[in-house]
């Protein structure tokens, strides 16, 4: 029995239990029913990719972070309040094994969530927008599904980034309750936190030169920040780099490996 | 009755801020025999178990293990042990046969639990919970297996069955290390006794030896060595035995 076959015992059960829970498949509905609302109410599939994603960004940007929350807020706390963690514990499991293995579940049940509603609206998109939105843009001002798909994969980026902190958080916890306090003050950090901090920090040393790259730091700052600079740049002639690009890709790399890193040191500690 | 050393725990203290849970516990752990943990409610059983299973970290002291070599040296039944929820019993065993190429359906059959096979383990009692949190715990074959409180708000007839699955677990040739407060049952069942109070070891022997002490069955042998010993602790220096 090998390492990668444990993760994929790990995997697997994780995977058949998001299938079992109706709640996720609700949750899903629930997802495609309010980016679908948002988007028609602002006509955005009908005015093509881009005008869509102006109006989903805002909501997606809440969204994400809450229901990579709600699945992931108990993905640790759970095991270790059962004593699961500590029967674990005299099997061959490594850390990597378990929390991968968990991690790689709820990550696919989360981008499921996110993705197949968002991949239904850019269907949705390239059915009744009008016939210009079907190429590919090579150029400021041409709407096209590429610019769809890159928003879909960043929105990826931004979902896994949310999760593993949401696992950090999970394994911090130690008790359900202390879990469910501990997502809430995540949400709430991720989602306005990050950019009150920056803003905040707009009177003591921030400045508008260094204001991109501040907010860049953030999950949702780095994220919104992309999506403004590959994908709404279209609409915006004349104006770039929204935050510098590659501080906002690591930003999210780094908060996705930092956070992994500090779930595993704390489901070991668990 | 009782063969080679296969956990030695040397000196072992574990300390949560100011309280002592175990201090300076040495004690052997042999292979072909059931050694019983016995003593009051926070005496630091389950806390010295924790230990020798490697999920507590000693706070001073060592606990090394010298059994045989095995995929998975140390199987572990929790006090309550609690299964996802959502799986069959089946599938529960399949998750921790599976990490450690076992076969769930011979897990199941050492307990007795292959009729409920396809029942979800929501749906399982208490003692039949317990069974599967034994037979999780002897997937892989451990040399060592320790089982805490296995069966504490059991019926008789389930705590019975219980026993008498440990003990077919220490005649397959593996230490077996057991908590628990069914004193007529640890009695029947285990070789050898450690005996527990406020953290320390007060004794360590066969059934026979503690009993010899007393002439009285073991929850008199009991008594009369917690009582012995709170003797000597209320004793002035000197008068001591």
């Amino acid at each position: 029995m090998t390492e990668s076959n444990r993760f994929w015992t790990v995997f697997v059960r994780e995977v058949q239990s998001a299938v079992r829970t109706r709640t996720y498949i609700a949750l899903g509905v629930v997802t495609g029913i309010v980016l679908f609302a948002l988007a028609h109410a602002g006509g955005g599939p009908a005015g093509g990719y881009v005008p869509t994603v102006v109006d989903t960004l805002v909501a997606v940007e809440v969204l994400v972070p809450t229901l990579a929350f709600a699945v992931g807020y108990r993905a640790i706390a759970d095991p270790a309040v059962r004593g699961e963690l500590d029967i674990l514990d005299t099997y061959p499991l490594s850390t990597w094994s378990y929390v991968g293995g968990v991690y790689a579940g709820r990550a696919l049940l989360l981008l499921t969530i996110i993705v197949v509603p968002l991949l239904a609206l850019g269907i949705n998109v390239a059915t009744t927008a009008g016939p210009e939105t079907t190429v590919f843009a090579s150029h400021r001002g041409v709407d096209s599904p590429f610019l769809f798909i890159r928003f879909i994969a960043l929105t990826v980026l931004y979902a896994l980034s949310s999760l593993t902190i949401a696992f950090l958080l999970s394994a911090l916890a130690g008790s359900r309750g202390r879990a469910l306090v501990l997502a809430l003050a995540g949400l709430l950090v991720i989602t306005v936190g990050g950019d009150l901090a920056v803003f905040a920090g707009l009177d003591s040393g921030v400045t508008t030169s260094t204001l991109g790259g501040a907010l860049a730091m953030t999950p949702a700052g780095a994220y919104r920040g992309l999506v403004f600079d590959q994908v709404l740049y279209v609409a915006v002639p004349g104006r770039s780099a929204f935050v510098p690009t590659w501080v906002a890709a690591l930003s999210l790399l780094f908060w996705w490996g930092l956070t992994f890193v500090g779930a595993m040191l704390a489901t070991d500690a668990a | 009755m009782t063969g080679e050393t296969y956990l030695t725990a040397d000196e072992v203290t574990k300390t949560y801020g100011d309280v002592t849970a175990v201090s300076e516990v040495s004690l052997d752990i042999p292979s072909d025999a059931v050694t019983g943990f016995i003593g009051p409610n926070g005496s630091g059983k389950t806390t010295l178990l924790r230990m020798l299973l490697g999920v507590e970290r000693p706070t001073s002291g060592t606990v090394s293990y010298g059994g045989p070599e095995a995929e998975r040296q140390l199987g572990y039944l929790p006090q309550r042990p609690t299964f996802r929820p959502g799986f069959s019993v089946r599938e529960t065993a399949g998750f921790y046969a599976d990490l450690v190429d076992d076969d769930p359906d011979r897990l199941l059959e050492r307990v007795g639990l292959e009729e409920v096979a396809a029942r979800p383990v929501s749906g399982l009692s208490g003692g039949m919970t317990r069974l599967l949190g034994i037979a999780q715990a002897l997937a892989g074959d451990p040399p060592i297996v320790m089982l805490d409180e296995p069966a504490s708000g059991l019926d008789p007839a389930m705590s019975r069955l219980i026993f008498d699955i440990v003990e077919s677990i220490a005649d397959a040739g593996r230490a077996v290390v057991l908590c628990s407060h069914e004193l007529p049952l640890v009695e029947e069942t285990a070789d050898r006794l450690a005996v527990l109070e406020s953290g320390r070891l007060l004794r360590t022997g066969s059934v026979e030896s503690l009993r010899k002490q007393t002439g009285g069955p073991l929850h008199e042998t009991f008594t009369a060595l917690l009582e012995q010993d709170k003797a000597t602790i209320a004793a002035p220096e000197g008068e001591q035995a």
